[in-house]
């Protein structure tokens, strides 16, 4: 899906990712590594695949935007540091592009492990009239980029359908990220007769009707 | 002493309370002085009590000759009862025995109710019988050296055993007296049971198959007969009999006459929130009720619940509006009447509650029951059908409940560890386990110990350690305490804990109650009319609302129950008399809704399967009617909906009541396709109910309790405050996890199992299908909905089924945006 916010365009991709084409940018909230590792150091058995099926998606989808730089919108990481930080370094060293940080609040990993992978964080981040932040950020004459909410939606139609799907949600001046990560669950928004709710459906990302 | 020795001081005793033994109480004694287990079929007021408690405490002195003068310390008997609000009845029973006899035994009460300070005092210093719970029954399990507590136990008694039975406590409880066979070796096992279709499968749960302890048993019935009327509530006017189930309220009045007449009337309702509705309307409406009136749910704090027990008993109360929660238990023996508030779905509990009247001696119970609806009326007479030909159902035992042998197993590793070789014959010594696998239990021990089958370098995963010597431990204290807060098989909605601003508590609701009101909002609960103030540490701050405002009544989610296979039976033979001239007072009183049915469809002979069709402003309507039960219904809409749905991309709604079910759609469903490629075929059930089901969500909610119990989900202690926020996840998204990445995870597969078994039935959803398939299928297009249907197609629980893409799904559908 391919919009355009004040003449720029941007990809919005299934992945939850956000590719912004003029600049060659990706765009990635709320991956949240480490966290089945996390739960799994606490006795909790979550499938320990999952860990990998997050850095095979993050691999596809650099591979498929050959982006300049790559933007993690916060929560990059669920919790402390834990073995998957070694499965994260070993796949910065494979990934040629500039990695940022826009600490969100669960990134309490200190800032200098990052800084030896050559990773810049950062609170937030203004490119041109654009706002980069982890927390839905309003701020005068600037058109903000988030994360942190993962976003969903509950669709509905006649006899008696209903539908709830991970999306990206747009208001005016706003534009929050659906979570990357497998594994991070959504929190359902109610949208107000202005905004604009893209789902995600499987392999494809779809404009939602409102009324 | 010798055996007649023993049973004259029994007897002594027993005339000096002014009482006779009655039979099978002396059975019982005989059997346990003979080292016997049993099982005990008597029902509440019997004096099942004292049939267990005596022959325990006579042990004992036959043991301990020096009894009255020297005490020998140490846990002898334990009594395990499901509901811990009976304990204190209870230990009262065990104590006068202990007293009269000069026994200088003690008696204690271990429950979550039992202060930490006590427990440890108990730790130290056993009571010599000790009352409890399964739950706690397990944390003593969980304890450090906990085979010397049991060594030299001589009895433990199950009581209410029907109640277990059936439910996953039942298999704790089945795990727990598999470890205590071996470590107290001289331990008798008893249980009391009301009447059930299985008692004799009962037996062989409680005793474990073909073993040594049931080899060794007896089973001991009380052989007393109640006498039982039910009436129906029938207003004179039935034209204004509401055709879906709301509350029942149409007929207060009648309800108010009945209370008037009598001493005591207790009025059962199914659910907390009708029960919240029932007190406060008819407060409402005979304000001279208040003071001698009271309610009494689940969720309503234990002191007020205790007070209004020991009210009935006192004479004090007139009525009592009230839940489940009084079925069990002591006795009340001035109740004179009961009323059964809407289908109680199930004989053997319509039963337990018509028994709660009349106790004394050679007085017939009274039972009251009123329809909440039209359609409920049949029900009515089909339960007077089942009282007079004595039907009651089986409680179905569980089987491979691998989330409760997750958790039994990380119990014994907190403690003093455990050897598997040991334990896994224990293990398949068991009812539930009869049949496990030497791949079953490597599986689970691999789970318990690397969280998966195959070890990985960079995994960090922590929980059961192996030592050195084989034993399976818990190291982490942190991870043990962990589990000892999770500890139990009862999976409610998270509650939180609602008190007055100026202290005192008042009960639980549900977090999703909570999570729709706002600072200000007013809502009922226990009776009153209260304000939310504010809600922090998963604590609400409520105060006394202006009683003119508006306010929500509290409600509570909860599993609908749905109607029992002998239940389904009886109705579909009472509502096949409609169409004849033998007609009961309640069939009469519906002939106006059987005309209006007749007018647009047919009323169904018992040859005869009968679906309707129609159209509304929701969609298109196809309602059919099996009357076999809510659960069948719901595979059988599942089944279906699947079925059609390979013949054209289709959505479908369901919803199923326990008449029958509906398939709802925006697009119209072509019967007659359905009917000539014969989609009711018995062929291929199994596969297409397991194709529809990955589309529908039962398997889904039947995880959510699974991954509870097995650990996966952290709860913390109920009521309190979550500390680890970073290990909540939502059963939900585990759910999704583990179909995408480890499908073939036991306690994942469970899921399928517990539905297929207990939420769908498949052998009944069988047999439904046999039957319609001889009936005559009547298709019936209506103009406009039926009397039958009215329940169904206003129900909003319902379930999905989808063969259309999410795309094309999407494309016709919208979200509402906030105006």
């Amino acid at each position: 899906m391919t919009i355009t916010i004040q003449n720029q365009t941007f990809i919005l991709h299934p992945s939850g990712a956000l590719f912004w084409k003029t600049r060659k940018l990706l765009l990635i909230s709320d991956v949240h590594l480490g966290k089945v590792s996390h739960f799994r150091k606490h006795g909790v058995a979550i499938p320990n695949n999952v860990v990998s099926e997050n850095f095979k998606r993050l691999t596809e989808i650099v591979e498929n935007f050959k982006p300049e730089k790559i933007i993690f919108l916060g929560d990059l990481f669920h919790s402390s540091k834990n073995k998957e930080w070694d499965l994260f370094e070993k796949w910065v060293e494979c990934c040629t592009n500039t990695i940022i940080l826009i600490s969100g609040n669960h990134d309490i990993i200190d800032k200098k492990h990052y800084n030896q992978l050559d990773i810049d964080v950062l609170e937030s981040l203004e490119i041109d009239s654009f706002l980069l932040t982890h927390h839905p950020t309003i701020k005068e004459g600037f058109f903000n980029f988030s994360g942190h909410i993962h976003p969903g939606i509950m669709l509905r139609g006649s006899g008696a359908q209903s539908l709830k799907l991970p999306c990206f949600f747009q208001k005016e001046n706003q534009m929050i990220l659906a979570a990357f990560g497998e594994f991070t669950g959504k929190h359902i928004l109610k949208p107000q007769q202005n905004d604009i709710v893209y789902a995600i459906a499987n392999d494809e990302v779809i404009k939602i009707k409102l009324n | 002493m010798n055996r007649e020795q023993l049973f004259s001081v029994a007897n002594d005793w027993f005339e000096n309370q002014g009482w006779k033994p009655f039979p099978f109480q002396t059975q019982a004694w005989t059997a346990f002085l003979q080292g016997k287990n049993g099982l005990l079929n008597a029902p509440t007021g019997s004096g099942k009590t004292y049939a267990l408690w005596l022959p325990i405490v006579l042990n004992y002195i036959k043991n301990n000759p020096d009894y009255k003068t020297k005490h020998k310390p140490g846990l002898k008997a334990i009594w395990i009862t499901p509901l811990r609000s009976l304990s204190v009845e209870i230990k009262q029973a065990a104590e006068r025995v202990v007293n009269d006899l000069e026994t200088q035994m003690t008696v204690g009460i271990r429950s979550g109710d039992t202060s930490a300070s006590e427990r440890v005092k108990q730790k130290g210093k056993m009571p010599d019988l000790l009352v409890t719970t399964p739950e706690s029954l397990q944390l003593l399990l969980a304890t450090k050296g906990y085979d010397k507590i049991f060594g030299n136990c001589t009895a433990i008694v199950i009581d209410e055993w029907h109640e277990l039975l059936g439910t996953k406590r039942g298999v704790q409880t089945e795990l727990a007296l598999s470890r205590l066979k071996t470590i107290a070796p001289k331990m008798r096992i008893w249980g009391i049971s009301a009447t059930i279709g299985n008692l004799q499968q009962a037996q062989e749960v409680l005793l474990g198959v073909d073993s040594e302890a049931y080899n060794n048993s007896v089973l001991i019935k009380a052989q007393i007969h109640k006498k039982i009327k039910v009436i129906s509530i029938i207003p004179d006017k039935m034209e204004t009999y509401p055709w879906r189930g709301h509350m029942g309220l149409h007929l207060i009045d009648e309800v108010a006459k009945i209370i008037k007449a009598s001493k005591t009337t207790l009025i059962f309702t199914n659910v907390r929130s009708a029960c919240e509705i029932w007190f406060q309307r008819l407060l409402e409406k005979y304000p001279e009720f208040a003071g001698e009136m009271a309610m009494h749910h689940g969720s309503i704090n234990r002191e007020t619940r205790l007070w209004v027990e020991q009210a009935i008993r006192d004479e004090e109360l007139k009525v009592v509006v009230c839940t489940s929660s009084l079925d069990l238990g002591v006795d009340f023996a001035p109740v004179e009447t009961i009323i059964q508030v809407g289908g109680p779905k199930g004989v053997a509990r319509f039963l337990q509650r018509a028994g709660r009247s009349g106790h004394q001696p050679g007085k017939e119970s009274v039972i009251y029951f009123l329809a909440t609806h039209a359609i409920e009326l049949i029900e009515a007479s089909a339960l007077k059908k089942a009282v007079e030909n004595n039907v009651i159902e089986d409680r179905v035992p569980y089987l491979n409940s691998w989330d409760v042998l997750v958790q039994y197993l990380n119990t014994l590793a907190v403690s003093d560890g455990f050897l598997p070789d040991e334990i896994f014959k224990e293990v398949k010594g068991t009812f539930c386990y009869q049949a496990i696998t030497e791949e079953n239990w490597n599986w689970i021990l691999n789970f318990i110990s690397n969280g998966s089958q195959s070890l990985q370098a960079y995994d960090e995963y922590k929980k059961v350690e192996i030592e050195e010597d084989g034993r399976f431990k818990i190291n982490s204290r942190l991870i043990a305490m962990h589990h000892r807060m999770q500890i139990g098989t009862i999976v409610g909605d998270a509650v939180v804990n609602v008190k007055f601003m100026s202290g005192g508590y008042i009960g639980t609701i549900e977090e999703w109650f909570v999570s729709k009101l706002k600072p200000g909002d007013t809502f009922i609960f226990a009776g009153k009319q209260l304000e939310l103030f504010r809600i922090r540490n998963m604590q609400v701050l409520v105060r006394k609302a202006n009683p003119k405002k508006k306010s929500k009544v509290v409600s509570w989610m909860g599993g609908r129950m749905a109607l029992s296979a002998q239940m389904s039976e009886l109705l579909r033979h009472e509502l096949y008399r409609a169409n004849t001239d033998d007609l009961s007072p309640e069939l009469k009183a519906l002939q106006p809704l059987f005309a209006r049915q007749r007018k647009e469809s047919i009323v169904p002979g018992d040859d005869q399967f009968l679906i309707e069709t129609f159209k509304t402003r929701e969609g298109y309507h196809a309602i059919f009617y099996p009357f076999e039960g809510r659960f069948v219904h719901e595979a059988l809409a599942s089944l279906l909906a699947y079925r059609i749905s390979l013949l054209l991309p289709i959505s479908f709604s369901l919803a199923y009541n326990d008449y029958g079910f509906e398939l709802l759609s925006d697009q119209e469903i072509d019967m007659q396709n359905v009917l000539d490629n014969n989609l009711f075929s018995t062929e291929y059930v199994h596969h297409d109910l397991q194709k529809s089901l990955n589309a529908t969500e039962m398997a889904r909610r039947k995880f959510r309790d699974i991954a509870v119990i097995a650990g996966l989900v952290f709860t913390g202690f109920p009521g309190k405050m979550v500390k680890t926020k970073h290990l909540q996840s939502g059963s939900q998204l585990l759910f999704e996890v583990f179909r995408d990445y480890e499908p073939d995870n036991l306690l994942f597969q469970q899921a399928y199992r517990e539905t297929f078994e207990h939420q769908l039935e498949e052998g009944r959803l069988i047999m439904a299908l046999e039957r319609i398939n001889n009936q005559e299928i009547i298709w019936k297009p209506c103009l406009k909905p039926t009397p039958f249907s009215f329940p169904l197609i206003t129900d909003r629980l319902r379930e999905k089924l989808s063969s259309e893409t999410l795309a094309e799904r999407i494309k016709k559908m919208t979200a509402s945006y906030m105006k």
